[in-house]
Parts: C-alpha cells; sequence; structure tokens
C-alpha cells in the first residue's frame, strides 16, 4: 500500500509543470477577470466595486441577448452543418472516391476540403469581402443578382452563417476520414454480403462506429462557435445594425472602444461559463453513450 | 524664425557638447548629453501621405540636430493605437512621444487617466499656442474630466482636416451641372444624376463616411451653442430636435431618393474613396484626408472640390495630435521632435505634399492643388467653421453611430428610433462624467 503511494506521489511530480502553466495562463486571469466583472473600471487606475451591477444590467441588456441569438445561429452554421455534410463527404472519399479513384485522389479532395481551415481567417475574410461586394462581388456577378450579402440586415447573418459553413468544413471531413481508418472493414463486408445499400452501410455502420469523433467534432465547434470573433471582426463588425453581433465582440466593443472593461469582463464571463456548461453536458452525453 | 534659431543653437551646443564629452544628465535634460540616447516614436500616418512624408523629414532633421540621439520608430495602425493605448501608455511599454486621436473618447479618455504629459509650459515656453489658432486649440487642450476646450495642454496638433465635397469635374460637365453654391442648387444637382440614372454620392455605412454625412446634414440646421453644447457638454442635447432629426430625416430622405445607394451599409470607406477614383460617382462627401491620394492617383479625370454648400460649419479639427506619455523618459526630446513639426520646413513640406499645414508660409506652397486646400481650409478656421465629428463625444460612439446610420440605410429603423439609439449612451457618458 505505502509502495503504490509513494509510486503516485511520484508520478504527482509530472504534473507540477502543467499544473502551475493551467494556474498562470487559465485560472488567474480567470479569477482576475471575474473580479474585475464586479467594479466600475475604465482599464487604468483604481477599480471602483459595484457588486453585481454589471451583471443586473446585462440581464437587461437587450444587444447582449440578441448577441446570443446570433450565437444559436452559428452553432448550425460552425458545428451542425459541417457535421452533417461532413459525414457525408468523409463517408463519400472513403468508400467511394478512394476505392474508385484512388486513396490519392482522396487524400487530394481532403486536403481542398481543409484549406479554408489553414488560411488566417482575416484574408478569409477579406476575400469573402471582396466576393460579396455588393457592386462588383463575384457572387453577384456569377449569378446575376444584385444583393447587398453583408450591407442588409435581413441577410448578413445567413450569409456569415455561409461562409462559417465553407471555412468550418475541412476539420469535420479529416477527423472522420482518420475515424474510419479505424473502422473494421469486416463489418461493412458482412453488409454487403448481406446487400445492404449505400446509405444502409452509412447509417448502421459508419456513424454508429464513428460515434466518438462525432462528439469531439461537435464540441470543439460548438465552442468556436460561441466564442467566435475573428471572422465578425474582418466581415460585418457586428453590422449592419446589429445584425450579425456576438458576445465576444461585444464584449471587445466594451473593452476597447468603450474603455469599460468591468461591464466587458462581465460578458466575458458569462460566456466563458455558458462554454463551460456546454462542453460539461457534452461530455456527460458522452460518457453516457459510451 | 526665432523658434528655428532656437533649434539651431541647440544643435550647435550639442555639438559643441559632445566635442567636449560632458554629460548631460543634471538639471534641464538637452540634446546637449552625449551618453546615446534613444526616442521611441509611434505614428499611423502611411509613408506616401502628406503627413507620412512630413514626419519622416522630420526624424532626419531631428536627428541631424540631436547627433547622439536615434530614433526608434515603429510604425503602428490607427486602430492598434485606438484601442490599446491606454493599457500600453500605461506600462513599461510607452513610447517617448506618440501620434493620437484627438477628442473626449480618445485623448481626453487618456488625459483624464493621468496617463498624459501636461505640455502646456512648454507649448507657452516654444511658441505652440501662438502658432495655433484658437479652433484649432480645442483639441489640445482637455479639463480635468477629459473634456476638450479648455484646461491644460495634452496634445500637440500641427496640421488641420475636414470634410469636403469632392466632385469629378468630368461627369459634371457631362451632365451640365454646375458647381454648386447652395444646398437648393446641390440638391438639385444630384436630381440630375439620379434622373440620368448615375447614383451620386459614394458612400459606406460600414465605417466613418456615413456619419460624417449624417452630422453635416445636421450641422446644416446647426448654431454654434448647439455645438458646443453637443461636443463640449455646454448645455443640453435634444435628439429629438431640428438639427439631429433634420439630420436623420434627411439623410433617410437621400437614401429613398437614390442620392446615396441602397446598397453602401456594409462598404467601408477604402470601398468609397476607390469607387470615387475609378470614376463611378460624380460626388464624394469626404475629409481632407483623401486629398493628397486623389491628387497623386486620380489620373483619368479632373476633379475639384467645395465646401459642404448651405452649412456654415463642417466636420473638421486640428489634424491628430502629438503626445507624451507620463511614463517617457525621454520626455525633453519629445518636446524638441513636436518643435520640429512645428518648423516652416516641415509645415512647408506638409503642405505642398496634399496635407492642410497649420504654421507654413503661405508663400512657400508652389502646388496649385495643395493652394486649394489651403485656401478652402483658411476659410472654414476663419468662419469658426470646424464642427469636429459626431463620434467624440463618448467612449465607443464611432461604433453606435456606425450602426444608427446603417439602419437609416436600410430603413430598418425609422430615424426616431434611430435618434433613441444615439441619444442613450451619450446620456450615459454625460451621467459618467468626472467619475
Amino acid at each position: 500500500m505505502s509502495v503504490r503511494t509513494s509510486g503516485r506521489r511520484g508520478y504527482w511530480l509530472y504534473l507540477i509543470p502543467s499544473l502551475l502553466l493551467f494556474l498562470a495562463v487559465i485560472v488567474v486571469p480567470f479569477l482576475m477577470n471575474v473580479g474585475a466583472s464586479f467594479t466600475r473600471w475604465s482599464g487604468v487606475g483604481t477599480p471602483r466595486w459595484i457588486g453585481l451591477d454589471n451583471y443586473t444590467r446585462l440581464l437587461a441588456d437587450e444587444r447582449f441577448w440578441e448577441s446570443f441569438q446570433h450565437n444559436v445561429g452559428l452553432i448550425v452554421a460552425m458545428a451542425v452543418v459541417p457535421t452533417m455534410i461532413g459525414l457525408v463527404l468523409a463517408a463519400a472519399l472513403f468508400d467511394y472516391i478512394g476505392k474508385r479513384f484512388g486513396a490519392r485522389t482522396a487524400s487530394a479532395l481532403r486536403a481542398m476540403y481543409y484549406l479554408p481551415q489553414v488560411l488566417p481567417v482575416a484574408v478569409a475574410g477579406v476575400v469573402w469581402g471582396w466576393m460579396l461586394h455588393p457592386s462588383y462581388g463575384a457572387v453577384n456577378q456569377i449569378f446575376g443578382l444584385d444583393l447587398d450579402w453583408l450591407g442588409d440586415p435581413d441577410l448578413a447573418l445567413a450569409t456569415v452563417m455561409g461562409v462559417m459553413v465553407w471555412f468550418q468544413l475541412g476539420y469535420p471531413v479529416v477527423i472522420f476520414m482518420a475515424g474510419l481508418q479505424r473502422v473494421d472493414p469486416s463489418y461493412y463486408e458482412a453488409a454487403e454480403i448481406d446487400g445492404a445499400s449505400w446509405w444502409a452501410k452509412f447509417w448502421h455502420i459508419t456513424i454508429p462506429q464513428i460515434r466518438p469523433e462525432i462528439f469531439v467534432v461537435l464540441l470543439t465547434c460548438t465552442i468556436a462557435a460561441l466564442k467566435v470573433f475573428g471572422p465578425i471582426f474582418v466581415l460585418t463588425r457586428g453590422g449592419p445594425g446589429n445584425a450579425t453581433m456576438v458576445p465576444s465582440y461585444f464584449s471587445y466593443l466594451n473593452f476597447f472602444q468603450k474603455s469599460n472593461v468591468g461591464y466587458g469582463s462581465a460578458i466575458a464571463t458569462v460566456l466563458a461559463l455558458i462554454i463551460v456548461v456546454v462542453t460539461f453536458l457534452f461530455l456527460r452525453v458522452q460518457e453516457r453513450e459510451s | 524664425m526665432v523658434r528655428m534659431r532656437g533649434v539651431a543653437v541647440l544643435a550647435a551646443a550639442a555639438l559643441a557638447l559632445s566635442a567636449c564629452g560632458s554629460g548631460g544628465d543634471s538639471g534641464t535634460p538637452s540634446p546637449a548629453g552625449t551618453e546615446p540616447r534613444v526616442l521611441k516614436l509611434w505614428h499611423y500616418e502611411t509613408a506616401d501621405s502628406a503627413m507620412g512624408k512630413a514626419w519622416a523629414e522630420a526624424i532626419k532633421k531631428f536627428e541631424a540636430s540631436h547627433p547622439n540621439v536615434t530614433v526608434k520608430f515603429e510604425e503602428k495602425g490607427f486602430e492598434q493605437i485606438q484601442k490599446t493605448a491606454s493599457m500600453v501608455l500605461n506600462s513599461d511599454e510607452a513610447p517617448d512621444i506618440m501620434e493620437y486621436n484627438k477628442g473626449n473618447a480618445t485623448a481626453g479618455l487618456l488625459s483624464k487617466q493621468g496617463l498624459l504629459t501636461d505640455l502646456s509650459e512648454e507649448a507657452a515656453k516654444r511658441g505652440w499656442d501662438k502658432l495655433l489658432p484658437g479652433g484649432l486649440q480645442t483639441t489640445a487642450k482637455y479639463d480635468d474630466r477629459g473634456v476638450m476646450g479648455s484646461g491644460k495642454w495634452f496634445g500637440v496638433p500641427n496640421y488641420g482636416e475636414f470634410v469636403m465635397v469632392y466632385y469629378n469635374k468630368e461627369l459634371f460637365d457631362k451632365h451640365k451641372v454646375a458647381v454648386p453654391a447652395t444646398f437648393e442648387e446641390f440638391t438639385a444637382a444630384l436630381d440630375t444624376f439620379v434622373k440620368a440614372g448615375v447614383t451620386p454620392i459614394s458612400n459606406a455605412g460600414a465605417e466613418y463616411p456615413a456619419q460624417q454625412i449624417f452630422y453635416q446634414l445636421a450641422l446644416t440646421k446647426a448654431q454654434k451653442p448647439w455645438l458646443e453644447a453637443f461636443q463640449s457638454y455646454k448645455g443640453k442635447v435634444d435628439f429629438h430636435g431640428p438639427e439631429f432629426t433634420y439630420g436623420a430625416d434627411t439623410f433617410a430622405d437621400w437614401v429613398k431618393k437614390g442620392y446615396l445607394a441602397k446598397n453602401s451599409s456594409g462598404l467601408k470607406a477604402e470601398d468609397m474613396g476607390v469607387a470615387f477614383m475609378n470614376g463611378k460617382f460624380p460626388v464624394m462627401i469626404s475629409g481632407s484626408w483623401w486629398y493628397g491620394r486623389f491628387a497623386s492617383e486620380i489620373k483619368d479625370f479632373e476633379w475639384g472640390h467645395f465646401l459642404f454648400p448651405g452649412a456654415t460649419m463642417s466636420p473638421g479639427s486640428s489634424g491628430n495630435i502629438w503626445v507624451v506619455p507620463e511614463k517617457s523618459e525621454n520626455k525633453d526630446l519629445a518636446y524638441d521632435f513636436i518643435d520640429i513639426t512645428m518648423s516652416k520646413e516641415i509645415q512647408n513640406l506638409l503642405g505642398n505634399s496634399g496635407g492642410v499645414p497649420v504654421a507654413a508660409d503661405p508663400a512657400a506652397i508652389t502646388d496649385a492643388k495643395s493652394k486649394e486646400l489651403i485656401e478652402t481650409f483658411n476659410k472654414l478656421t476663419t468662419a469658426d467653421g470646424l464642427a469636429f465629428y459626431p463620434d467624440w463625444p463618448a467612449p465607443g460612439y464611432y461604433d453606435v453611430l456606425v450602426a444608427g446610420v446603417q439602419e437609416l440605410i436600410n430603413g430598418s429603423k425609422t430615424s426616431a428610433q434611430v435618434l433613441d439609439d444615439l441619444a442613450k449612451p451619450y446620456e450615459d457618458n454625460l451621467a459618467d462624467l468626472g467619475n
């Protein structure tokens, strides 16, 4: 017993560097942020303690709640839709393209889908900004349309969602294709002998077999959608009006534009808590499933 | 001239003292020390702009007159400095001298936070206060609440800027439109273009241009007391009063009439400028910061400018200001640098490069286009017509205005609703002043 305890103590030593890093990079800044959220502070000078005032203000702030509604749309665009399309694409590349046209073709296509993930978000945003320009943008020119994609409040969020589907798609494709590598081919062979269709194999073998990957993709993409900032900053800056405002950009505006660090911290704290809760729920469901 | 002689004397003293190897570490710091020193300077003017050219020359001149000093210049972005200034200036990474945006929500806020050096004594000693006409001093001085117009000197502007109407002479001639002298003539001209199927005004709703048009329209109904109430809080501003109501209603009406494109709400300032430079729009209402670029880049057509007809005031002010951070370790050098940017040589270069100098020698401005611009600026300042910018009164007001005018362009809110949205953050800021 004592040998086992001392052995465990030995292992704990290896955790110390990561624990220190975790404390310095995550815990301390988070606690400082929470502390700042209870103050009125411009970022310089002495913060003034105001208790829960920032949170009460937040609860009544229409702009904040509106920004969360936009986040729901972005979860659909960044997590749900790419996961669904990614599953079909990965299965098609693995089962059909790979077998029919060779592994190289499948890999090349996989790399192409993944390309947007490699591009810096600012570059991708600027290029999409050009393509969606109402006067000379390629999208309007190609389809003979006259739409103000990013400037019309009824269209802007849907347009950003479309761009985000393009941006995110490669990530699930790569993860799912990696997952498919570890599926036992005998399942597919057996199903084929039984005369199962492609769709039946996809539904009854592929999806259940790569469920852990699906969970990981959904979780990481949902978190990315909740804290999305770069694409909004480059494409719309939360506009037109507040049509594409999201909590992280709203927090940034308060921090850096209004020097309202206390309120910005409250928004960031609530956002962080929501992300933690969502992650926790996901992991619980995943545990139960497995 | 006196100042020039002063700089020459300082330079000579620097050379003399460096020759005999005496130190300059006691008493008033001066360029005379022999110890190598570094002046850390940040600004965000592009190298090909009038200011960029002038400041590059000023750095050369400074290094020549301060042989023991190296200028470590870092080019920053406007947004970069705008968003991080208070944090950087509160750290040990602060530069010795920095260009910064003027106004209550920017330089005023930093001065209130104690991050900027009080330059009042230097301004009087070096004569900067004499070189800047009254209207231009407004953005140099801030009171204890960070409100511009009175109090201590926290910055030194050395160029001016203002919003005007740029026009494409060829398109005006083609559609037989004369340069308008009154507001009615201006709208008649815009109507002529609309009837010919041409959207007359190049616009951009996602950045500053649209909000400046809205403000310019409000200014056509405004008098000085209203302006002082709005910008300097010297009275109550009624956002549903005649000025802003006219501005918002007319702006929305201009969109309906086709003077401003319905699809301009998501466009950026660069889109607006490039479209005008490409000859797609006969009119562009924007600032003198485009002037130098237009002069060098527009090759296909003749263009001109005039002040917005029917208004005695236009958005405009001093240019950005030089500030000396409280944490600067080389304040004496920073003051010397500001002095050089105010010298006739640098001011004349600024003027001949398409900028608006504040202390140039009129006879030395030889470029015809630059001369026209400076004459218009002088006309505006003589009439005390600089009305500053609409986003100055409250921190974060720029984004509020962007959202408001975008809603006017899209028609997603009525003028009254937009004005309510503009009123709230303004009133919140008023309630918070001095805190």
